[in-house]
């Protein structure tokens, strides 16, 4: 039964969170603890020649300092997610090189934060400046200077692929569509800053972490290894996080924490400000793209090859993930039955790169997407038109790309069709005629994209040849309490996407119960949620793996319910069904049990249990998503598992004078499969979009050739604000993935994947008149402007 | 470190303090009155986050001095809530789901609070300029344009009560 499972509740976390009662890390303090504040190297390559830290450490107030050096004695280095050919030791403190500016050479914990930074400028740290390597395509040059000299490259990893007959499509087409795209540095900055406190227990020689970091799987075991301690003297807790969007994991800053609480005796807090976290946590790579389209003269498009720089910045810590995610998923929606992709992963002296909303796909969708327009453009054909002749259609479902993706369901075409509809395509298109006609410059942009959920790390074998981990799985656990009340937890930690309310919705339905009755955890605990290696709020993965986790723990209690019920009842199990908290037989009216007495029995009358039962009422379960599968003979890759898909059409309008864009409108139609909260969904495709809309007009972590960040503060590095961006207006499909418990499919990603092309598409067709190509973001009104003044330069 | 002695009143509660001339508002607020519903975003005044209401005006607290404080009345989104409930607008914020992480909640509510104590009946574009000092990295701001109207209109409707 499915009574809130579809049903748009409010959420449960609001009561708090809209009253000032939430508890985010820096809400957290602990007994005694001190604050830490860490030096960074303002080179962006350097090699550290002398540092002295004793100054900083006579400083009254400060309890412990820390040094590359030192950190590089008590403790091993982080792992890397790939093996490098020799080994690249990254400990949590530089040592004796930079290899970007912000990157931490020292840490101290003081009584305050104020004093741990005026601490900071007592340690004096002698640097031999080494050239920059800023411009990824001049890191691969052999000549280059290089991060990692005993690497011999700055090349993590380079492959070609080529999936059926490429060369072949290339010789056959009609044409062939050639262009070079470029993806800038951006993030979706979540307004929490990331951050950790660590307490050590010298009497267990154990840790307790109090972090926002989103994939605590992982981080405990990077944890164990470096401190060298058993996992099982790790504890790691999640509060209330304010946003994360991929971005907020940084193990090294874990580890200082725990290195100075054990050194100070105390409990440490460390907390980026808003500098640390644009300048050194991670921003989406950027890259650069070669797309070659083979096509027929009507428009079919029979083949695709791809070249895909990816910049990782000083990134070992999960390096080549740009490419490989993007590999299965690089013919967007579109049938096209040949492709090679030839990757590039590029280490630069710039902050390190990593997941951020969308990570990668914006950029697949962005290259993918122009190359359909200039394509359209090219055979005076309607986009949209050129598009739906390409499509996967929904009687191919589940379709398999040829680098192996599968597309399990859905109706790209109908998504279109709807999204051109809302938007009022036609009477926008005449509209536009008639403006151009008044001098104005109005452009209709349309993007669609699939959005992937779920990440298989099988798809690293491609990179290195062995298995470390793979599939895609979560853990969760249900439990009626003696009172008949329900607690649930989950190894995901919500960061904003409302699951206390979603997995109540679910248990509710499951147990015949109210979501008011269901208490779900808030974040995480690693001595009491139940989680996997592969647990975290990563990947869009709630309904890929969570929602067949919570089902499973949900439906082993509901089950143990019905037995102890039909054992008291003396009826057959199968004659049992729950409803409005009681255990019912089935065609009997009011015969039946109260949950609240079942569960008396369960924990208190034992005696009263079916023979053999065990006491209690509670189950955990994990939920392995069934698609996984480890990397094909013929190297076909299944990185991510079950895609939603979605469709974009914007209306801008720029102005002659100063180039600024002005979104005018914004139309989204998605299909996330079923819906199962969808305010919650709705919201989400809000969120996405406007982070895609920020990419495309505003936001760009600029760097100068020295290596420096140009664009730090928020006055520089602009964040759109509530008069830059439309009111989204959003419609759906729902096609539910056969393949997921509910139906239900990923929806945190989808709209900040097609909305920067959605908005260049527009902005070179408000600017048809002049035949300029947009081939990178952000429009910003400079660059418009400029554009608008020399057209020439960007044919 | 220089100390200043300081009065002040925080969500209609007197209190007197010494404080060091360098410890910024948001930082008083929470640290040493525990009032931690305040957060601080990106301490350069751009993002709204820690916006309080200082003598029912809107203010950054974490580019203020907790020193510049005296005599004023401070409200924090803690004296924005009612005894066991939501406020108007609390309430169309929870119901417009108007939050996803909650992190600018606070200051965006302080930001709602003053419009609708100066513009009962905000157009949408009122809204959305007066909440342009805010950065919500969540909603892309439909929603929070939404529960603000939803709470105008129920003010409006009901003027005995505080938004």
């Amino acid at each position: 039964m499915t009574r809130w499972v579809g049903a748009p509740l409010p959420r449960k976390e609001d009561a708090r969170l809209t009253t000032g009662r939430g508890l985010y890390l820096d809400d957290v303090a602990r007994p005694g603890q001190l604050h830490a504040a860490m030096l960074r190297s303002p080179h962006a390559h350097a090699r550290v020649v002398a540092l002295d830290a004793s100054a900083a450490t006579r400083l009254p107030g400060v309890h412990a300092v820390l040094t590359g050096a030192e950190a590089a004695a008590a403790s091993r280095p982080i792992r890397p997610l790939i093996p490098t050919p020799v080994p690249l030791p990254d400990w949590c403190l530089a040592v004796d090189r930079v290899r970007y500016a912000g990157e931490p050479v020292a840490a101290v914990a003081a009584v305050d934060r104020a004093t741990a930074e005026d601490a900071l400028e007592r340690i004096h740290v002698e640097y031999e400046p080494l050239p920059p390597v800023v411009d990824p395509e001049a890191a691969l040059r052999p000549d280059s200077p290089l991060l990692y000299p005993e690497l011999g490259t700055n090349v993590l990893w380079h492959d070609v692929f080529a999936y059926g007959d490429v060369e072949g499509a290339f010789a056959r087409a009609d044409g062939v569509l050639r262009e070079r795209f470029a993806i800038q540095r951006y993030a979706s900055t979540p307004l929490e800053t990331f951050g950790a406190i660590a307490e050590y227990d010298a009497g267990l020689d154990a840790y307790t972490f109090w972090t926002n970091d989103q994939r605590p799987g992982l981080t405990l075991a990077i944890l164990a290894e470096s401190l060298g301690v058993p996992q099982a003297r790790l504890r790691l807790v999640t509060p209330d996080v304010g946003g994360a969007f991929g971005n907020k994991r940084r193990p090294a800053y874990l580890l200082v924490c725990a290195l100075l609480a054990r050194r100070a005796g105390r409990p440490v807090k460390y907390l980026e400000d808003r500098l640390e976290n644009l300048g050194a946590l991670m921003h989406a790579c950027n890259g650069v793209m070669d797309v070659e389209l083979a096509y027929r003269a009507d428009g079919t498009v029979v083949a695709l090859r791809v070249r895909d720089v990816a910049d990782e910045g000083k990134n070992l810590v999960s390096p080549t993930q740009h490419n490989l995610i993007k590999l299965g998923n690089i013919v967007n929606g579109y049938r096209i039955g040949a492709v090679a992709y030839e990757a590039y992963s590029v280490l630069t002296t710039k902050c390190p790169s990593g997941a951020n909303r969308g990570i990668g796909k914006p950029f697949m969708c962005f290259a993918v997407e122009r190359a359909m327009a200039l394509l359209a453009r090219r055979l005076a054909m309607d986009p949209a038109e050129l598009r739906l002749r390409n499509y996967v259609r929904a009687g191919e479902m589940p379709y398999t790309t040829p680098p192996g993706a599968q597309y399990d369901s859905g109706d790209y075409p109908a998504t279109l069709r709807r999204a051109l509809e809302r938007f009022d395509y036609a009477g926008w298109r005449a509209a536009q005629a008639r403006a151009r006609g008044e001098g104005r410059l109005l452009g209709i942009g349309i993007a669609t994209s699939v959005e992937p959920a779920g990440t298989n790390l099988a798809s690293y074998e491609l990179i290195t040849g062995r298995r470390a981990a793979s599939g895609s799985a979560e853990a969760a656990m249900v439990r009626v309490e003696p009172d008949g009340r329900v607690r649930a937890a989950l190894g995901d930690p919500a960061s904003g996407q409302g699951y206390e309310t979603v997995v109540a919705q679910i248990v509710a339905d499951e147990l015949g119960l109210t979501p008011a009755d269901v208490d779900v955890e808030r974040g995480f605990d690693s001595s009491t949620t139940p989680w996997l290696y592969l647990s975290g709020n990563y990947s869009n993965k709630f309904s890929v793996t969570d929602v067949g986790a919570v089902l499973g723990a949900a439906r082993a209690v509901r089950d143990k319910l019905r037995r102890i019920a039909a054992h008291r009842l003396e009826v057959a199990v199968d004659d049992v069904e729950l409803a409005e908290a009681e255990a019912r037989v089935r065609g009997v009216p009011g015969r039946g049990l109260a949950i609240r007495e079942l569960a008396r029995t369960a924990y208190a009358d034992v005696l009263g249990l079916p023979p053999g039962e065990p006491p209690g009422l509670e189950a955990r379960h994990a939920h392995q998503n069934p698609l996984a599968r480890p990397v094909g003979a013929d190297r076909t890759v299944r990185s991510q598992l079950v895609f939603s898909n979605a469709a974009h059409c914007c209306l801008v309008e720029i102005d002659r004078r100063t180039g600024a864009v002005r979104l005018l409108k914004h139309v989204v139609v998605h299909d996330c499969g079923r819906e199962l909260n969808p305010l919650i969904v709705e919201g989400m495709v809000h969120g996405s979009t406007v982070h895609g809309l920020g990419a495309a007009l505003l936001e760009e972590f600029r760097y100068d050739d020295s290596g420096q960040l140009l664009t730090a503060t928020f006055m520089d590095y602009l964040k759109p604000t509530a008069l830059d961006v439309p009111d989204i207006e959003v419609d759906r499909l729902e096609h539910p993935s056969p393949f997921t418990p509910l139906g239900a499919k990923g929806v945190g990603e989808g709209g900040s994947i097609p909305a920067p092309a959605a908005v260049a598409n527009a902005v070179e067709d408000a600017l048809a008149e002049l035949g300029v190509t947009v081939r990178s973001l952000p429009l910003t009104p400079e660059r418009v402007w400029r554009w608008l003044q020399n057209p020439e330069e960007v044919r | 470190m220089n100390e200043v002695a300081v009065r002040l009143r925080v969500n209609g509660r007197d209190v007197t303090a010494s404080v060091a001339a360098r410890r910024s508002l948001a930082d008083f607020l929470r640290e040493d009155l525990g009032l931690t519903g305040t957060h601080v975003g990106c301490e350069h005044g751009v993002c709204g986050a820690c916006t309080v209401l200082v003598d029912g005006r809107t203010a950054r607290s974490c580019l203020l001095l907790a020193a510049q404080l005296e005599g004023a009345e401070v409200t924090t989104v803690e004296g924005l809530t009612p005894a066991g409930g939501l406020s108007v607008l609390q309430g169309a914020f929870r119901e417009c789901h108007a939050l996803q992480c909650g992190f600018c909640t606070a200051g965006m509510l302080a930001t709602a609070h003053e419009l609708l104590a100066e513009n009962p009946a905000p157009t949408r574009q009122d809204i959305r300029d007066a909440i342009a000092g805010n950065l919500c990295m969540c909603t892309g701001y439909v929603n929070i344009v939404r529960a603000i109207e939803l709470a105008a209109r129920r003010l409006r409707e009901s003027t005995a009560e505080r938004p």
